[in-house]
């Protein structure tokens, strides 16, 4: 069958290779107040304020970029993991891929409303940061949850 | 929907991992099939018929919900 939009399967184990490289430097950033580790380097900002505690637009400013790489680590990594075809990536298992997407987008939005009804300033910025990952994480849970599942009944019916 | 895929194996003598690997699908899709989790496509549909040389609605039929 032919799948549109989909990396070939040989990208699920370099997908997950970066997703957990990402997600690793997240969480060690995310216990360390986000200052370790310091990795300096020079920045162009494209839209920025022109205060005190911000990197103003059009100007090279140093910027510790560890936050940056964990967050396109994890994102390319996870968008390989989910989107990488299956060994037999056959129209049942699209059907598990469509319904999973369309659920992770449900839980995540969900999760996001009650977020917006009860949690508020500093805080909320964390949801924002963690919200940027969410839909792609559910979604690979419940898709491999689901695979699992298949499977396993599978493997008991024989 | 309902089939009589599982018979119609029995009769052949074809495990789900064959069949499976003769239609070109997982084994998960022929064991969601069998279990009526899942209605194939009319081409996944061709294919069985053809496989065990009986017309689709030998094979697979309405049933009182559809």
């Amino acid at each position: 069958m032919k799948s549109r939009f989909l990396f070939s399967h040989q990208y699920k184990p370099l997908g997950w290779f970066l997703f957990l490289i990402g997600l690793i430097l997240g969480i060690v950033l995310m216990l360390n107040e986000y200052e370790f580790p310091n990795w300096e380097m020079n920045v162009f900002p494209l839209i920025g304020e022109n205060d005190i505690f911000s990197k103003p637009p059009f100007e090279w400013n140093s910027n510790n970029i560890s936050d940056e790489i964990s967050s396109i680590l994890i994102i390319i990594g996870g968008v390989l993991v989910s989107f990488s075809k299956t060994k037999y990536e056959d129209e049942y298992i699209s059907k598990i891929r469509m319904e999973s997407l369309i659920w992770a987008t449900y839980v995540n939005y969900g999760v996001l409303i009650l977020a917006i009804l009860f949690v508020f300033d500093l805080s909320f910025f964390s949801v924002l940061i963690y919200n940027m990952f969410t839909v792609l994480l559910f979604f690979m849970l419940r898709f491999h949850y689901i695979l699992f599942k298949s499977k396993r009944s599978t493997i008991n019916e024989e | 929907m309902k089939n009589s895929i599982k018979v119609e194996r029995a009769i052949h003598n074809i495990t789900q991992a064959n069949l499976a690997e003769i239609i070109g699908v997982s084994r998960q899709t022929v064991n969601a099939m069998e279990l009526n989790k899942y209605v194939p496509s009319t081409v996944l549909a061709l294919k069985i018929s053809k496989i065990f040389k009986k017309p689709v609605n030998e094979i697979f039929f309405l049933d009182s919900g559809d």
